[in-house]
Formats: C-alpha cells, sequence, structure tokens
C-alpha cells in the first residue's frame, strides 16, 4: 500500500526540498513566538500578581509611616522582608476621619536566625485579632477560636519555605518557642511567606529585646470605608490630616511597579513588533524566492488543471506549517527562557502569584496565532503573484 | 459537427513599440478522434496556437469552441476544468515536478480533477498502467533527478493520458527520445487514438512523424494552412 498524493503531503514534499530554508524560516518564527510568549508572561505575572493582591487584601486603604509606602508594596506584592514603624496613637486620629468603617493594625517583624529565631529569615506579622479582617478570612476553619499566646500559623508558601508541611511543629520566634498550629489557605499576595501570630505577644517580644521595636508601635493600618465613600477622597484627607502617615488606596497598590514597568512593557512590545516585522520581511523574501523558483512548476500544474485555489492551497499548506511548527517551538521556548530566565528578574522572583490557565492558555494561543499569522501575512504577495502567472509565460521560461 | 472550433484566433504581443501576431487570423475545425500534425519553423506560432487551443493563452481576438461552447467565455475554474477533464498537455521539455516521484507525477492531474483520490483506487492502478504502457514500469518510485531526458519525457507522455482527455496537446512530444524510443511512442500514440478515439493536435519538426498523422498543418509567421 502506497501513500496517498494529497496536497498536504505534496506541501511536505515541497518543504523538505530545500531544508536549510525551511529550518531558517521555522528558526525566525519560533525566535519571534519565543519573545513574545517571553515577554506577554512576564507582563501578565506582575499585572496578575498586582490584581490579585489589591483584590484580596479586603482593605479599601493602607496606612503606613510616611516614606514607607514602597516597603508596604514590597512585603504586600514581592515578599520582600522589610520592617517600619509607627506609633500606635495613629489608630485613634484615624477614627476621626470621616468615612472610615473598620481600621485594624499590623507590626511587621523579621526573623533572624542567628540572633533570634530557629527559622529561615522571613517576615513575622503580629496582628489584632480583635478587629483583624485581613488575615482571619484565610484562617483553617479550625482556627477559629482564634490564636492563643505562643501560638502562629504560617502563610501557605511559608509552610513550604520552613519545611513544615504539617502542623503542630514548634519553631523557636524571638526567644520563645511558638506552636505552628495551621496553615493559612493560599492568598497569592505576600502573606503567603509571612509567620502570623497575635499581638497579645508583642509585649514578650519586645522584653526579649531580639526586635529593633519600641512598645505601642505598629507596622500598618488597614481601613475599611463605609459604604458610599470614596476611598482616594478619604486616602487624601488621611494624609492632610495626619502628616506621620502615607496613604495607599486599594487601586493604586502597585502604582509605582506598574508605572516603573511601563516603560519595560512598551521595550518589550516595540521589541516585538520590530520581531514580527522583520519575520515578515524574510518570510517575504523566502518565498518571493521560492515563488522565482517554482513558477514554471506552477505554470505545469495550472496548465494540467490546477485551479488557482489549489495553487493558492498548496502554498498556504506550506507557509500554516512552518508557522505552526515554528509557533509552537517559540511557544516550549518562550516558556523554559520564562521559568528559566525569571529567576534573574527579581521582580518576578518575588512575586506570589503564578499565571493561571487561562492567562497561560491566552498566552500560547496568543503566540501560535501572532506566528503563524506573520508567515501567512509575509507569504501573502509571493503568493498571490503566483497565482495570477500565465502557464504559457512561465512554461516557455519567458518570465 | 467538429470537436474543436477555431474562428478568427488572433493573438498579438506587443514586443518593443511593435505588435506582433504569433497567431494570425486562424480558423480550422478538428473533428473528434482526428490525428492532427503542426509543422513549421521555430517561433512560427505552432506552441501558442497549441496553448490557445488547451486554454493556457486567450487570444488577442477570435474564439475557441470545444464542443460548441467558447471556452474564453468560461471562469478561470471552469476553464481550469476543461484543461483537467478534456485536455492531455505533453510539453516540449520535461515538464514533471522535481519532488515528486513518477507514479505521484503521473497521479497530479486527478489530484487537481477530484482535490485528492478519486477514492477507488482506480487512479492509482491506471498510473501503473500508464507506467508500463510507457515501458517504465520499474521506476514507479524513481524521482526525476534518478531519471534520464528521455525517461522523463515518457513519465510526461503517461501524465497526459491520466484523466482520460479528450483531446492530447502535444508540443514535440518525442523530442528528447531515441529513435526507437520515438517510433515505440508514435505508435501508443496512434494506439489511443485509434482505440480510444483520443484526438491528437501534435506539434513537431519531424515531417516522418507528421508524415504518419491523418491531417498535416503548417504554421508559418503565425498563419496556418492546410499541407
Amino acid at each position: 500500500m502506497t501513500k496517498e498524493l494529497t496536497l498536504f503531503s505534496f506541501a511536505l514534499k515541497n518543504l523538505s526540498r530545500k531544508k536549510l530554508r525551511t529550518g531558517i524560516l521555522i528558526i525566525a518564527i519560533s525566535l519571534l513566538v519565543c519573545s513574545l510568549v517571553f515577554a506577554m508572561s512576564f507582563v501578565k505575572r506582575v499585572n496578575a500578581s498586582i490584581k490579585l493582591t489589591s483584590e484580596r487584601l479586603g482593605a479599601d486603604i493602607l496606612i503606613v509611616p510616611a516614606g514607607s509606602r514602597g516597603s508596604a508594596e514590597n512585603i504586600l506584592l514581592e515578599n520582600q522582608v522589610k520592617s517600619f514603624y509607627m506609633d500606635m496613637s495613629v489608630i485613634d486620629k484615624l477614627k476621626t476621619i470621616e468615612g472610615i468603617a473598620a481600621l485594624t493594625p499590623q507590626t511587621y517583624l523579621i526573623t533572624m536566625p542567628s540572633l533570634c529565631c530557629g527559622v529561615p529569615e522571613a517576615m513575622v506579622i503580629a496582628f489584632n485579632q480583635d478587629t483583624d479582617f485581613i488575615i482571619t478570612p484565610w484562617l483553617d476553619k479550625k482556627l477559629k477560636a482564634g490564636l492563643k499566646k505562643g501560638e502562629a500559623v504560617v502563610g501557605s508558601d511559608s509552610a513550604l519555605n520552613l519545611d513544615l508541611g504539617l502542623v503542630d511543629v514548634d519553631s523557636v520566634l524571638f526567644g520563645s518557642t511558638f506552636k505552628i498550629v495551621g496553615v493559612l489557605g493560599k492568598t497569592g499576595t505576600g502573606l503567603d511567606n509571612a509567620i502570623f501570630i497575635s499581638d497579645d505577644n508583642m509585649p514578650h517580644i519586645i522584653e526579649s529585646g531580639r526586635v529593633n521595636i519600641k512598645p505601642g508601635q505598629i507596622s500598618i493600618v488597614f481601613a475599611k470605608v463605609k459604604k458610599g465613600y470614596d476611598p482616594y477622597k478619604i486616602s487624601r484627607n488621611i494624609e492632610d490630616s495626619i502628616l506621620e502617615v502615607d496613604t495607599v488606596a486599594r487601586k493604586d497598590i502597585g502604582k509605582s511597579i506598574v508605572n516603573a514597568l511601563s516603560d519595560i512593557n512598551k521595550i518589550f512590545y516595540i521589541t516585538v513588533i520590530l520581531a514580527s516585522i522583520l519575520s515578515i520581511f524574510l518570510v517575504w523574501a523566502i518565498f518571493s524566492a521560492i515563488a522565482n523558483e517554482r513558477a514554471r512548476e506552477v505554470g505545469i500544474m495550472r496548465a494540467i488543471g490546477a485551479k488557482e485555489s489549489h495553487v493558492l492551497t498548496l502554498f498556504f499548506i506550506e507557509v500554516v506549517v512552518v508557522g505552526a511548527i515554528g509557533s509552537l517551538l517559540g511557544i516550549i521556548f518562550g516558556n523554559a527562557m520564562y521559568f528559566t530566565l525569571s529567576k534573574s528578574f527579581s521582580i518576578i522572583k518575588h512575586l506570589s502569584a503564578e499565571l493561571n490557565a487561562v492567562e497561560r492558555s491566552i498566552i500560547t494561543i496568543s503566540g501560535f496565532l501572532i506566528g503563524t499569522s506573520v508567515c501567512i501575512v509575509g507569504a501573502l504577495l509571493p503568493v498571490q503573484r503566483l497565482k495570477k502567472l500565465e502557464p504559457l509565460i512561465v512554461i516557455k521560461g519567458e518570465s | 459537427m467538429s470537436l474543436i472550433e477555431l474562428r478568427n484566433v488572433t493573438k498579438s504581443y506587443a514586443i518593443d513599440n511593435a505588435v506582433i501576431d504569433a497567431v494570425s487570423n486562424v480558423s480550422i475545425e478538428i473533428a473528434k478522434g482526428q490525428f492532427v500534425s503542426i509543422v513549421g519553423h521555430s517561433g512560427s506560432g505552432k506552441t501558442t496556437l497549441l496553448s490557445i487551443l488547451g486554454g493556457i493563452v486567450k487570444p488577442t481576438s477570435g474564439g475557441v469552441l470545444f464542443d460548441g461552447q467558447d471556452i474564453y467565455a468560461f471562469t478561470s475554474d471552469e476553464l481550469s476544468e476543461y484543461r483537467s477533464k478534456k485536455i492531455g498537455f505533453m510539453f516540449q521539455f520535461a515538464s514533471l515536478l522535481p519532488v515528486l516521484t513518477a507514479k505521484e507525477n503521473i497521479m497530479l492531474p486527478v489530484l487537481f480533477r477530484f482535490n485528492g483520490s478519486d477514492g477507488s483506487g482506480v487512479s492509482e492502478e491506471k498510473a501503473l498502467e500508464l507506467l508500463e504502457m510507457v515501458g517504465l514500469g520499474d521506476k514507479i518510485n524513481a524521482y526525476p533527478s534518478q531519471l534520464s531526458g528521455g525517461q522523463q519525457r515518457r513519465i510526461a507522455i503517461a501524465r497526459a493520458f491520466m484523466n482520460n482527455p479528450e483531446v492530447i496537446l502535444a508540443d514535440e512530444p518525442t523530442g528528447d527520445l531515441d529513435e526507437e524510443t520515438e517510433a515505440e511512442m508514435m505508435n501508443f500514440f496512434k494506439r489511443m487514438n485509434n482505440e480510444k478515439n483520443i484526438t491528437f493536435i501534435m506539434v513537431t519538426h519531424n515531417t516522418d512523424l507528421a508524415m504518419q498523422t491523418g491531417r498535416r498543418l503548417r504554421m508559418s509567421n503565425g498563419v496556418i494552412s492546410e499541407l
């Protein structure tokens, strides 16, 4: 039984005729798609992480010590370990601001393995269980009774980092043994990498002298605004009334990162656009050469009964096969590059949110469509020219 | 009623500032089953006339009727179908596609006629039968680069019969062949003409070949005349 001749098998045979040229085309398309997939993954992950943190935080406004706005974002978005403090009296001042519905403070402490703690450097967050609306929603149901003194829960990623995995493990924090009694549900924010304790423990920790914090100090206050009030307006009111604080409205979380990244995004996309144009020219040049070489063959095909659509289909299959193989390779290389090189980009390295299946699919489909489309656009003119050739002229070699 | 009729066909080309008639006011009728040869010097317009008959060059003026239908009133697709179903072409040079084997080259007209195989397996059988008929049954899977010029020519001859055409348009079909093979091919043509009533219109320089045909025409400066 022999293989049947079809336009598809005919097209594959044509492609295999000049292996080097076909290979160069495939590599060019794969490089384009590779850079596109890498750039889109990078940008999408940063944006996704910021959006997720903003959505899941549960607060409308963050109030931090003046000048610490960036540090707060570093903790929430990038899991960075930082500390900053302000006086607890800020809470009383905040209560006087109109439109605020709820307030809860948190205190950020840093574990130092050699000085205080039996765990690697990590963020310890002391929160107020009576007022909290940030951590509690993510606590396991069985902890509804709350954390007792000397108990701690860890963020989902922190559990892995600390090699806990299971609950009921004791850890030494600031000279005291804490019982790790639970793992927080995954929030997709910087909170996933922290250790959480009740602020009832703070006096004892301060007494230990192993942290650089004074009694009555807190790091951050989260505020919810009443229905119908504009968080931006309240934010401005707070900054105008309380000079020692800065505020970040929920929708502005990550704004500084987004602003800083916007130029990088532009560079990424300009590079991809230029690479696309370059690829279109490359495909055009190669298919123009192919069209010239095969004009006589097309003339023969037309003379023995090929329709214009047959010629178009034959070349279209060749173009799509090259585009599809190049795109698939580009998607594989792009993802490999993203997972490998992203460790070198500090902003990505610290982000909690991973791209979900839908975002990955969008990037993959976009890469495939763009790679294949670039091939089709590049080959369009030469193939159109071939389709319109007068058979006799090319058969007699007069073209 | 004639199978093919040319009515005052002229084909002109503009070369530099001059207009040259490659075919000038040609009117002929060819009946079904005729074996016609056209002789003439190089550049006399023979190939152009054959291409006009085959629907691959549109005349500047005049009409070409096949079974009473003006083929140049057809759409591009209809004209392709006409070439595919009614006509078998033999070109004056080796016209095989280099990426296809001998058998695939022969089956190419079927691909265009049926958008693939006819599905019955008959096409493949016929391709093998034609390969046997032109004496190349052992070259089924050979590529053109593995065949001599004469062998390639015979494959192209076999291809012309693949779609059971009503008319064979042959442009110097035996040009690359040695005398013995040329005689074999000519006998093959005559057999197909007699047995299957296929109409042959053959351009040739070879007067011996022309003498073997039932009707002889001469082209000179684009003008046709009976010999």
